[in-house]
């Protein structure tokens, strides 16, 4: 634990004292994809109240919305003079007060759909309102990379999600690391897994090579991930629920040439129309207890600088609370970078709770969702985003810890 | 059929397929026809692969003795086979007209309540705690039972594409439900899929304006692209925009302006339940511009403009030949085969006989190229099994989506990606266990189409059952309370309120499971030991000659072959299948799921 604390403070200051050296170097290294740096994806889905999140309990109109599942000044974990953390998310509150928290404010798109799997797909392909057949991710990954880099995409679920659907990469999809394998009798064992490369074909055949080669990466992913899985083992505290983020960093500290991650916390459990303020503290102390041990288990491996984990969900959720003490499908809503790396504090826009509403009594937004994926890909990943995005996104400083 | 045909159709199947192991050709790019002589049973097992979902070695035969010309005809001139063997879908009696104008939301069905004092054809009560409960009850009813029905139509279809004699009508169909891709999710009505579904079929291989014209008109598109939203001095740009990306020309192709104009062609197109209308006074007749084009133009008009451009026959072929021919394409055919089907009007039939005739569809490269989508892979592997219709162990449904796809429910209005993006490392590994997942019915198989994917709503069922009032029941649904809550909450036990969603959606599905008629569930019937013993297997090598062949268009290479007769060998203690005779069954299921299990087992 000393020496990973000691490390992580000397790359600090190597940082900080050669910043401008060590940028062009990184951008030429990150032709291969190895600038080193790691992004891992969180999504909440469901739709998580990012006003019951991040509550901006100096705003009476906040508590006129919500007059019964406003959380009261009195109970919440206080930021600064303004806003305050929902009091189930202990773990984020300590993330933000060493600053390595970033909120950004009022993220959201033209036209906000609110259907969780349209919305959703917005948020995945990264193109609100039109079709795009490849997730945001998936692209990145295809500039990135050339698909003789295995592995480079791990998305930890039952099925893929649509964000990482790439044209030339095959990303690591699994559920379980023990369940990621062929079912069949113990005698078949052993054919079930050969697998013998189709090279000797007379015919080339691109989706018979393309076809072995899955059959071959399913096979060493399968193996690499259940080793890494087992060498693994857990010693820091992630709460309830890891959330798969335990699965990610086990394949971290393997050395698993992963660079995008995406988990998420699953089935819509965001979607909090009744009775939300239990439910909705309970979820949120489960996802931020994930994500504090998450940090604090890159800590121990020594690779808290090479990561950085964004949280977001498909929407925010309507701004004045429903009959049911819940609330509906919203629109706008914070999204959460974190890292050792990260410039902690507020970006973006604070959304206005009068004047920033449209007819339906959602958030108008003020940060272009994109923004943030921008930053990511710009300057976390060091990748032009523009030919990610296919435009460009304004940016905020959110890795310059110098300024 | 007797013994002695069935055994010289084999050898010729196991002829020409070594042969085409050697064959190369160089026919690619070419699209004159091939010659009689050119024909084999290798390349009409080929045609029906593509040209439909694959079929048993008898029907191949049946294929190859056509000929290649009379074979085509009888693939894509299919008009006459009937088809009265094939039942209409069969409803379950769940809706009644207070669903119609279903609204978008449950807060749009309350507030409906509240302004009207009705909703869904159900009236607020009088008095009395949760006036709107029937409401909001019936609301989630609709919601669980349109999803369930829309399974069972998923499940008709199926068995349609199993069981058609017109495999391309259905293989078209399915062609046009991922090019206009529409969501039940969205939709929410199942009548409205089935009715674009029917669409899609009567259209499948005729004129592709007519279909674009009867698909900017289908309720369920409509619905889907917001076309009621989309009026007169506010225009919604959805729709216009979709049908330029992504049914005609694709992007790069318009600009932002000339959706904007399209779409105010398009303003006033709604629907009436299930029927198309067109609110005039809410229609913009005035001038518009379109891709050069000016005039004050209707929907239909519109229509004429996008496939008047090079750049739609050129973006339809191309979806076409990579779905039938290869997922690379060259720009010269392409371009070839866009002006038959732009000199034909949009004909599809004039294209699709030309290149299912081609010297390119037959080449060396593009036969087994194609990387089969899960609902191809399920069909045509119960084609190529003999079976008439989909077992209900494993569930169609549930099948497919494991793998990656649900009839009904594409991922997003661009359709499901295809190609390559079909396999991941896992859903190949999955692709393996759906072999097995009928081989081996899974004899804890639950029918999770009628169990509430919520585990919420099965704490709340249980908690009701016993006695507690719906906000406890709601409580305990939400994971339970601490104790210092459970104090707050017994305050104010049973909350006067007009309605509680969560006991609404409970309510609702038990309404949805009353109603909704069950998938029948029965597994699959299939006797590897006569297929073997059919098949004049005498030995091990020729049994897993027989279904290599049978099930693989690409053959797996010798090693593996060998690996497989010789695992055959020893699970039966000898190699002479008729002395292993009572006792096949068994070893032949291992054998066939470790052939469904190869990469070449997913190409077609």
């Amino acid at each position: 634990m000393n020496n990973s604390v000691n490390r992580r403070s000397f790359l600090k200051t190597a940082t900080a004292a050669s910043l401008s050296s060590l940028i062009p170097m990184q951008y030429a290294l990150s032709k291969d994809a190895l600038n080193g740096k790691t992004l891992v994806v969180l999504e909440l889905s469901g739709g998580n109240d990012g006003l019951n999140t991040i509550i901006p309990y100096a705003d009476d109109n906040y508590y006129k919305h919500r007059p019964n599942i406003g959380i009261r000044e009195n109970k919440l974990l206080k930021i600064d003079d303004y806003f305050g953390f929902n009091p189930g998310i202990v773990g984020l509150e300590s993330l933000y007060k060493e600053g390595n928290m970033a909120i950004i404010h009022g993220c959201g798109y033209d036209n906000p759909s609110f259907s969780h799997f349209t919305s959703m797909a917005y948020m995945h392909t990264a193109a609100p309102n039109s079709g795009e057949e490849y997730g945001w991710l998936g692209r990145l990954a295809d500039h990135m990379a050339p698909p003789t880099h295995k592995n480079f995409i791990i998305n930890i679920d039952k099925t893929q999600s649509l964000a990482v659907r790439s044209q030339k990469h095959v990303p690591i999809v699994f559920d379980q690391p023990q369940r990621f394998q062929r079912e069949g009798f113990f005698v078949q064992k052993s054919i079930l897994e050969s697998v013998i490369n189709a090279n000797n074909v007379i015919n080339n055949n691109t989706a018979q090579n393309f076809l072995n080669e899955i059959a071959s990466s399913a096979n060493e992913a399968s193996s690499v991930i259940s080793e890494a899985w087992s060498n693994y083992s857990r010693r820091v505290d992630y709460g309830l629920t890891p959330i798969d983020l335990d699965k990610i960093a086990a394949l971290i500290e393997a050395d698993v040439p992963a660079r995008l991650y995406y988990t998420s916390f699953r089935d819509n459990a965001f979607d909090t129309h009744v009775h939300q303020p239990n439910l909705h503290k309970r979820l949120l102390t489960y996802a931020s207890d994930a994500i504090r041990g998450f940090m604090n288990d890159l800590d121990r491996m020594g690779k808290s600088q090479d990561v950085v984990l964004l949280v977001m969900t498909e929407f925010g959720r309507r701004v004045p609370e429903n009959t049911s003490l819940g609330t509906d499908h919203g629109s706008a809503g914070p999204m959460f970078i974190i890292g050792a790396s990260v410039k902690g504090g507020h970006y973006g826009e604070i959304p206005d709770l009068v004047n920033g509403l449209d007819d339906g009594d959602n958030l108008k937004y003020t940060t272009d969702f994109r923004s943030v994926y921008a930053t990511l890909i710009d300057k976390w990943l060091k990748v032009d985003s523009k030919s990610i995005l296919r435009k460009n996104f304004q940016t905020f400083d959110i890795f310059d810890r110098t300024v | 059929m007797s013994k002695n045909l069935i055994l010289i159709s084999i050898l010729i199947v196991l002829f020409s397929f070594n042969a085409f192991a050697k064959e190369t050709n160089n026919w690619k790019g070419i699209i004159n026809p091939i010659e009689q002589e050119d024909w084999s049973i290798a390349k009409a097992s080929h045609l029906l692969e593509r040209a439909g979902f694959g079929g048993t070695p008898e029907e191949i035969k049946f294929i190859y003795n056509l000929g290649h010309i009379l074979a085509v005809e009888h693939l894509v001139n299919y008009e006459k086979l009937p088809t009265k063997h094939l039942l209409r879908f069969e409803e379950s009696n769940i809706h009644d007209p207070g669903l119609i104008n279903f609204p978008p939301s449950r807060p749009a069905t309350t507030k409906l309540a509240k302004e009207t004092g009705e909703a869904l054809g159900i009236k607020v009560k009088e008095s009395g705690n949760r006036k709107m409960q029937p409401i909001v009850n019936k609301f989630f009813f609709w919601l669980r039972a349109s999803r369930l029905e829309t399974q069972r139509v998923a499940y008709w279809w199926a068995n349609r594409m199993v069981n058609s004699p017109r495999p391309l009508e259905e293989k078209m169909t399915l062609f046009w439900h991922n090019h206009f891709a529409t969501n039940e999710t969205k939709v929410r009505d199942y009548r409205k899929l089935l009715l674009q579904n029917e669409t899609f079929r009567l259209h499948a291989t005729g004129n592709f304006k007519e279909l674009l014209i009867a698909v900017a008109k289908d309720p369920a598109m409509l619905y889907f692209l917001d076309a009621g939203q989309n009026v007169k001095g506010a225009p919604n740009e959805n729709f216009a925009r979709e049908i330029m990306e992504l049914f005609t020309l694709g992007v790069g192709n318009y600009e932002e302006k000339d959706i904007r104009e399209a779409a105010r062609a398009f303003t006033g197109w709604n629907t009436n339940d299930l029927e198309f209308i067109v609110n005039k006074d809410k229609h913009d007749s005035g001038q518009k511009t379109i891709l050069s084009h000016t005039g004050n133009f209707t929907g239909e008009e519109v229509i004429d403009i996008l496939l008047d451009q090079d750049a739609a026959a050129i973006f339809i072929v191309k979806k076409i030949y990579k779905e039938f021919v290869n997922e690379e394409v060259n720009n010269i055919i392409i371009d070839q085969y866009a002006k038959i089907l732009k000199s034909n009007n949009y004909q599809l039939k004039p294209l699709l006989k030309t290149i299912f005739l081609s010297k390119d569809f037959y080449s060396t490269e593009n036969i087994g190229s194609h990387i089969k989508s899960p609902i191809e892979l399920v069909v045509s592997t119960y084609k190529k099994l003999g079976l008439n219709k989909s077992p209900g162990i494993p569930d169609f449904n549930q099948a497919t989506t494991a793998m990656g796809q649900t009839l009904f429910w594409p991922p997003t209005v661009a359709g499901w990606a295809g190609g390559s993006s079909w396999i991941t490392p896992a859903l190949l590994m999955e692709r393996g266990n759906f072999a097995r997942s009928f081989l081996y019915p899974d004899i804890d198989f639950i029918p999770k189409d009628f169990y509430s994917p919520d585990p919420k709503i099965i704490v709340m069922h249980d908690a009701i059952r016993n006695g507690s009032d719906i906000t406890n029941a709601t409580k305990s649904s939400n994971g339970g309370e601490s104790v210092m809550m459970m104090a707050e909450g017994n305050m104010m036990a049973d909350r006067d309120e007009d309605f509680n969603t969560r006991y609404g959606s409970y309510r609702g599905w038990q309404m949805a499971v009353s109603k909704v008629k069950p998938i029948p569930r029965h597994a699959a019937e299939i006797n590897f030991t006569k297929m073997i013993i059919d098949s004049g297997a005498h030995n091990t090598e020729e049994a897993v000659d027989y279904l290599i062949n049978r099930f693989l268009t690409v053959k797996i290479n010798n090693k593996k072959r060998i690996m497989i007769i010789s695992f055959l060998e020893e699970n039966l203690g000898t190699n002479n299948i008729i002395d292993a005779k009572s006792y096949l069954e068994d070893s032949i299921r291992m054998v066939v799921h470790l052939i469904m299990s190869q990469p070449e087992y997913q190409l077609g």
